[in-house]
């Protein structure tokens, strides 16, 4: 027997070694890790009725009634014809047929029935408000009937937060769903949630309801879909320099470097969703005077950030909306760019003058302000680069860095602040009622502006809109209003980037929608 | 010795209650609020304070803190805000990684340092002695944080030794314990060696050398012996460094543990987390102590005296 063992073992591990090998290549066939963006590290739960922060994965195992593309427009998932009625107080929606859920749970009618009333009391009732009932019209049709019209309904619709979960499994679990488990009906079931730290993720083989921004109608290609979650950046790129993952959903511009001098990465950008700016408190000295305002905001060089903290990768903001939304399509003369002149001329007219030592003096009081922002490198380079070009127009400013998560009460108080440096990331023109109503005062709306006319664009725009284009209309003017009150400074708008391993996987070129989600992801092959 | 360890243990309590309740008071008196983190943008004012209210945080903080301290001696640290989950389930499922990777740093630290400064005394002033001294000094003054980093640089980036970062397989946890424990390293070696070189010159060993005992028995079994007496007081101070320490690293390795809890939480004003993960690591920070104590009694019946 024993002289056998050694051949046999020989054999055997070449055997075992092959079978392995055939192995590894079926399952790097099947297999991809994906890193989240850092900011949806310790994201709690994939609950998208009561949650507050979605993770990158939540598209993939829910679906959505209709989806965006890249250019806004609305695509069907589990609708697949929708309208509304001319004065705005109906929608109806006809429903996919043959869809079910993880579970085994039908989509139907009654799913919808069940699930618009699940929003009433929880953080994101917003999104329904305007929906007075649902109406089953037959099995796979619905009827919302409107409280008011809301234009803005296909766009709520479209948000992870408005995923379908199965009622079943959403009535069983209770406060669980979502942390132990979560069922959907999407091109992959959750296998398990560790939170701060991963989500496995296997196949849906019964998918077959992928939407037309999809090339793949079936089950996605990738079999077992791990997201990582990375706090710290640097351990990301390195992780996807040695191959430990595939793919980086977020990375931030100053690695576009490094990672483009990796031979094995890819890096891709879509079009942000994000917006730095500067709020201007209106309440305080010297900006309660428009003029000072005026010549804050124009003192901002928009460009030279772009290209020199930012290497060109991005664009310049010179409105308070991203460049997608068409709101933002404001009158140019109303478009705040930089204009040193402009600024220095307000100035002189306001009766700062020059002083010996670069800052304005007027009545004996120094053009000394103060600047906010929030911990973070990007955010320190940014503010101290607006600090420099306030400058060179004669305002003084000291910066005051605070814990990012202190700043907002810090805002509450109202009355220290007086120039800050912020972004959002928002991708719909209701940013503008969040940071600019006079009904948050101090935060959101850290500008503490609280102006009769605007309150009443505001109630057209938010409220009183029939159609999508009589919202963007609306919103329009109301922007518009806001741009030439001065209240805030805008600077620079990001561009997501996201890069991955040639090697390990293919990408389709475009990425369909206005994040990296299912849409995209169940294209994505293994190479 | 019974007795020891029950009086050592009765200490604890008072110190227990004052590092609780100063757990309670920072967590609670550094700005932020955990409902900002929790509300969506449109949420109104009202749905603010029933959240409020849902989690007790509208009540007095001295009665937050006497219905805290009351559950969290019945094991109950109460429900996370926004991780929505017992804090207790956080804990047991995050602490047993803090716990291997602080024991096993400590072992390395233990084992290493000992060597080292077994050495360095053995070989006093010779290019031994002053290059593991150097090199040691390196180890320790270099930030964990960026340690880790260069770690990952060379043994996972250049030779492809182990993982960058998680917790995936066995061979993950090696440079997150080589960042925490080259740093204990240095410390243990420092005091090894001193203590060794001061032993050398007792009486004792003077008298082991008269006999004609081989030096290098000498030095391992009576001076080596002698000198771990502060080394055993250095390393049970060094545990509550080593839990902190873990705290960054688990940050740059991607680890689950109660640093990346603690991180996570403190970053959302996680309330009922953050306060749960510090009295774990207080709570391991007086074991550890208590077990210094306890084994420092049992090597030398002096200190033993001393507590009655």
């Amino acid at each position: 027997m024993r002289h056998f063992t050694k051949t046999h073992l020989l054999a055997g591990s070449m055997l075992a070694s092959a079978s392995l090998l055939a192995l590894a290549s079926t399952a790097g066939a099947q297999e991809a890790t994906f890193v989240v963006s850092a900011q949806n590290v310790g994201t709690p739960s994939y609950n998208p009725i009561s949650g507050t922060q979605l993770n990158d994965a939540i598209t993939l195992i829910f679906d959505r009634m209709v989806i965006q593309d890249a250019d806004q427009s609305f695509h069907g998932q589990l609708a697949t014809e929708w309208e509304s009625a001319p004065d705005g107080m109906s929608w109806t929606f006809k429903l996919r047929p043959g869809v079910t859920f993880h579970d085994g749970e039908p989509f139907n009618a009654d799913t919808i029935v069940w699930w618009i009333p699940q929003f009433a009391d929880t953080e994101n009732a917003f999104m329904t408000d305007a929906i007075e009932s649902v109406e089953v019209i037959d099995d796979l049709t619905v009827k919302f009937v409107m409280k008011n019209p809301d234009p803005n309904l296909l766009s709520n619709m479209s948000s992870g937060f408005m995923s379908i979960p199965s009622p079943k499994a959403f009535d069983e679990l209770g406060d669980d769903f979502g942390v132990t488990a979560a069922v959907g009906s999407g091109p992959y079931k959750l296998e398990s949630f560790t939170v701060g730290q991963e989500t496995v993720l296997v196949a849906n083989e019964d998918y077959a309801w992928a939407s037309d921004l999809s090339e793949n109608q079936g089950a996605p290609h990738i079999k077992t879909l791990t997201f990582r979650e990375i706090s710290e950046d640097s351990t990301a790129f390195l992780e996807l320099s040695t191959g430990g993952v595939d793919m980086l959903y977020s990375v931030p511009t100053d690695f576009l470097p490094r990672l483009e001098a990796e031979d094995s990465v890819q890096v891709g950008t879509m079009p942000g969703t994000g917006l730095f700016y500067i709020p201007i408190n209106t309440t305080v000295e010297p900006f309660n005077d428009i003029k000072v305002r005026e010549a804050a905001a124009f003192a901002i060089n928009q460009q030279e950030i772009l290209d020199n903290l930012y290497g060109g990768v991005g664009s310049v903001a010179n409105t308070f909306l991203i460049d997608s939304l068409l709101s933002a399509n404001v009158d140019s003369a109303l478009k705040i760019s930089y204009d040193p002149d402009r600024s220095n001329a307000v100035l002189d007219e306001a009766g700062w003058a020059m002083g010996s030592d670069g800052v304005r003096e007027k009545d004996g009081t120094r053009l000394q302000v103060a600047l906010w922002t929030q911990n973070g490198t990007e955010f320190k380079r940014v503010t101290e680069v607006v600090q420099a070009q306030l400058k060179a127009i004669g305002i003084g400013a000291d910066i005051t860095v605070f814990d990012s998560a202190t700043i907002n009460d810090q805002y509450r108080k109202g009355t220290d602040h007086q120039l800050a440096v912020r972004s959002y990331s928002w991708a719909n023109a209701d940013i503008i009622d969040w940071f600019f109503s006079g009904q948050r005062l101090g935060y959101p709306n850290v500008s503490m502006w609280n102006d009769a006319t605007a309150e009443e664009m505001n109630a057209a725009a938010m409220k009183g809109s029939r159609t999508w284009e009589e919202r963007v209309a609306n919103f329009t003017t109301y922007h518009e209003y806001v741009l030439s009150q001065f209240v805030f400074a805008p600077i620079y708008q990001p561009v997501q980037i996201y890069a991955y391993s040639k090697d390990a996987i293919s990408v389709p070129e475009t990425v369909r929608g206005t994040r990296l989600q299912s849409q995209t992801v169940v294209d994505i092959t293994v190479n | 010795m019974i007795s020891f360890f029950l009086k050592r243990l009765l200490l604890l309590i008072p110190v227990f209650l004052a590092v609780s309740m100063v757990i309670f008071m920072i967590v609670h008196l550094v700005p932020g609020d955990p409902i900002d983190n929790l509300v969506q943008i449109n949420s109104s004012p009202e749905q603010k304070a029933a959240l409020a209210a849902k989690y007790g945080l509208d009540k007095p903080l001295y009665h937050q803190y006497a219905i805290w301290l009351g559950n969290a001696l019945t094991g109950d640290l109460g429900n996370a805000i926004i991780l929505r989950r017992p804090v207790a389930d956080l804990i047991a499922q995050n602490l047993p990684h803090s716990l291997s990777l602080g024991a096993l740093a400590l072992l390395f630290s233990t084992i290493v340092g000992i060597a080292s400064g077994a050495l360095a005394a053995i070989y006093k002033d010779s290019w031994i002695d002053r290059t593991t001294m150097t090199l040691i000094l390196l180890g320790s003054t270099v930030p964990s944080f960026w340690l880790g980093l260069l770690l990952i640089m060379l043994f996972a980036v250049q030779l492809g030794w182990f993982p960058v970062s998680g917790a995936r397989s066995w061979d993950a946890l090696i440079l997150p314990v080589l960042t925490i424990g080259l740093g204990g390293v240095a410390l243990v070696a420092r005091v090894t060696r001193v203590a060794m070189m001061e032993t050398a010159r007792k009486d004792f060993v003077m008298m082991l050398h008269a006999k004609g005992v081989p030096p290098w028995q000498i030095e391992l079994r009576h001076v080596l012996r002698h000198a771990l007496l502060p080394v055993v007081t250095i390393l049970s101070l060094r545990i509550g460094w080593i839990l902190g320490g873990a705290v960054t690293v688990e940050f740059v390795f991607a680890r689950p543990g109660l640093g990346s809890l603690l991180i996570t939480s403190l970053n959302q004003r996680d309330y009922p987390v953050v306060q749960g993960a510090l009295l774990m690591l207080a709570i391991a920070v007086m074991l550890g102590t208590l077990l210094g104590d306890i084994i420092q009694a049992a090597m030398d019946p002096r200190v033993r005296e001393r507590i009655k």
